[in-house]
């Protein structure tokens, strides 16, 4: 997947360079609208990132610009600033999500993979990790041909360990997964804790392997090269 | 009461004075002026009878000895300086058989050595008499004034008022938030050029602030936001790396923290906002939906912590709030009485929400509070002080409530703690507590 980095804080957009280069997309990073827009006159990208506040104006101006001429690319924005007006604005121009700063790399990732799977799937939206089967749609989780009785927060937890495979995920960037923000009181990992538990048991309980592990005092990590005992 | 009709019962105070006093000149001027026109009348008369009897002759019967009588009197009784004068008083008139107000007119005359004294009467009208005449004209007057005036006070008032009025609306429909300054209409009366002029500067340097301030509070969030963004990035890259396990332990409280940071400073954000008035709403919103939507999505955690929970959500409720905020309402309220939910000992713990068209009652079981409920409402103010939460939940739901002249209400009932939001001026969040139709709260009354 090529990817477009559209953000004038150079940290930032390395930290997301390098994120998302481990999992073997095309990142190139611009600063500027005039950037992206060269950028953009030259090469097609399947994803873009766009920061909202530029140093040469507002994001959303080149958001205009994008929908009119590269209709295929997927349009993320990233925005400091957490007014709905921008998020319904960014919405209605065409963005297809949205998401606030500071966000969890995973997140940005799991993001970038589900507007992707909405667009360029063609509805069959399948997500598939060896013997697990995700259909998106539905919201059924197979393993092998059995289904597994997930509840909504654990299929999405499942999906979000999948699309972040050997990844360490910190319960911090799982809570706010699974509850967004504004969740003041879910900070409370007992229940990140809980959720994982159950989702690793029927893995388990209907023949899966429990790829899922416990990473010392941080987290959890879906383990792809773990093999079925 | 209105200015118009002060204006105007001020001018019926003043004109009644007025008129009184007229009046009275008015009577007396009649009076002074009628006995003066019949004084110079006698005087000629007088005058000529004097004449007559200075030419000699007989002129008894002459129409001017009608009411004359003439004597001829000592020189010493003649009054010194004076020729003529007059007396008024009653007297009898023969003609028309009744007492009459009476002029007579005396004067005194020197014709060959004699000194005569001539003395002409008539009647007229008396002054008691004129009176209600004068009294009924005044009426009429004052009637035809009143007309007047209460019909150009109001047109009046109206056309000079009216610049007041244009300016009234104006500052009636301000918003701090609108974009353009206000436009106050121009007029030439001096107080409301005035009273535009401060209007226009007060207005003007409210919207000024109020744009510093956001912009302040937008810069707050863009500028600090970048940041822990970044470090929050890099710390879930340095996480990857190959790390040792006390190394792992520092990330992942310096995870922690960072959360806390970012959650705290997006709420405070959020406050600001709420306190400038970002969020209003257009649209009502079917909190009844919302909150069926919000349960389902904590329904999870309500399993996990095994709550049980009572329901009673009345259809189709509306309310006058914006989605987001009814959303994030919610949010709190439910995560709230999850998170803080103390089972009592033996027992389970549980949840009751009731939505009814007046308010919201959500109760959970929990520990008896350390601090006043009220306190709770404070930013920061924790019941548990150990708690991971940030305290800052509660202060919103309040803000929430206060911008959408909701009532709020918590207390601490036989083992739950309840909260109860009203969402009518006539209802409020006290007396919802109270209210019978609220089934699922009967047994939790003191």
């Amino acid at each position: 997947m090529k990817v477009l980095i559209i953000e004038d804080n150079q940290e930032l957009a390395r930290n997301i360079h390098d994120f998302l280069a481990r999992e073997g997309y095309i990142c190139e990073s611009c600063e500027t609208i005039e950037e992206a827009k060269e950028k953009l006159s030259l090469f097609q990208y399947d994803c873009i990132l766009l920061d909202i506040g530029l140093p040469d104006g507002n994001g959303i101006s080149l958001l205009n610009l994008i929908r009119a001429d590269f209709k295929e690319s997927n349009v993320l924005i990233i925005s400091a600033k957490n007014a709905l007006d921008d998020k319904i604005i960014g919405l209605e121009k065409g963005a297809d999500d949205y998401i606030t700063k500071p966000f969890h790399l995973a997140e940005l990732h799991a993001r970038i993979r589900a507007v992707y799977r909405r667009k360029n799937l063609g509805g069959a939206n399948i997500v598939e990790f060896n013997e697990i089967t995700l259909n998106t749609d539905t919201f059924e989780a197979k393993v092998g041909e059995a289904l597994l009785d997930t509840t909504p927060k654990e299929f999405d937890l499942l999906l979000y360990f999948i699309v972040n495979k050997n990844r360490v995920l910190s319960r911090q960037a799982i809570a706010a997964h699974l509850w967004g923000d504004y969740t003041d009181n879910l900070a409370n990992f007992d229940f990140v804790y809980q959720h994982v538990k159950n989702l690793r048991r029927k893995i388990s309980s209907a023949g899966g392997t429990d790829y899922i592990s416990t990473v010392y005092g941080l987290g959890y990590k879906f383990n792809s090269h773990k093999q079925a005992e | 009461m209105k200015l118009t009709t002060k204006f105007t019962l001020w001018y019926f105070g003043i004109m009644m004075v007025v008129l009184l006093i007229g009046g009275a000149i008015v009577y007396y001027e009649i009076q002074w002026k009628i006995s003066r026109v019949e004084v110079v009348r006698h005087e000629r008369l007088n005058d000529i009878i004097a004449g007559q009897i200075r030419q000699g002759g007989d002129f008894t019967g002459h129409p001017t000895r009608k009411r004359a009588t003439i004597a001829v009197i000592p020189a010493d009784s003649v009054p010194k300086g004076i020729q003529t004068f007059y007396t008024r008083g009653r007297g009898w008139n023969p003609e028309f058989q009744a007492s009459e107000f009476r002029l007579v007119v005396t004067s005194f005359y020197v014709i060959g050595g004699l000194h005569y004294r001539i003395t002409t009467y008539s009647f007229i009208p008396s002054f008691y008499q004129l009176l209600p005449g004068v009294v009924d004209s005044f009426k009429w007057i004052f009637l035809v004034l009143l007309i007047v005036v209460v019909i150009s006070g109001g047109l009046i008032s109206k056309y000079n008022l009216a610049p007041f009025k244009r300016t009234m609306r104006v500052i009636q429909s301000f918003d701090l938030k609108q974009k353009e300054p206000i436009h106050l209409p121009v007029t030439r009366t001096e107080e409301f050029q005035e009273l535009n002029v401060f209007l226009k500067k007060m207005t003007d340097k409210a919207q000024e602030e109020y744009r510093s301030l956001k912009e302040f509070t937008e810069n707050a969030s863009h500028e600090l936001q970048t940041p822990t963004a970044i470090i929050r990035g890099k710390l879930d890259l340095l996480m990857e790396s190959d790390i040792r396990d006390e190394q792992a332990i520092l990330i992942a409280e310096m995870q922690n923290a960072l959360d806390r940071l970012s959650r705290i400073h997006s709420s405070l954000t959020l406050l600001t906002k709420l306190e400038n008035q970002e969020y209003t709403a257009n649209v009502s919103v079917s909190i009844s939906r919302l909150a069926k939507e919000t349960i389902t999505a904590f329904e999870e955690l309500i399993q996990m912590k095994e709550l049980s929970l009572l329901t009673d959500i009345e259809e189709k409720v509306n309310i006058p709030l914006h989605a987001s905020l009814a959303d994030l309402l919610l949010q709190n309220l439910v995560s709230n009485a999850i998170r803080h939910n103390i089972p009592p000992a033996g027992g389970k713990g549980e949840i009751r929400f009731t939505v009814r068209r007046e308010g919201l009652i959500i109760a959970n079981t929990g520990k008896e509070p350390s601090i006043p409920t009220v306190e709770l409402f404070e930013r920061f103010k924790k019941g548990n002080p150990g708690s991971d939460s940030i305290g800052i939940g509660l202060a919103i739901v309040r803000q929430i409530c206060d911008l959408s002249n909701f009532t709020i209400e918590y207390k601490y009932l036989s083992g739950f703690h309840v909260l109860a939001i009203g969402f009518l001026e006539k209802c409020p969040a006290s007396k919802l507590l109270q209210n019978l139709s609220v089934p699922l709260h009967l047994t939790l009354r003191p």
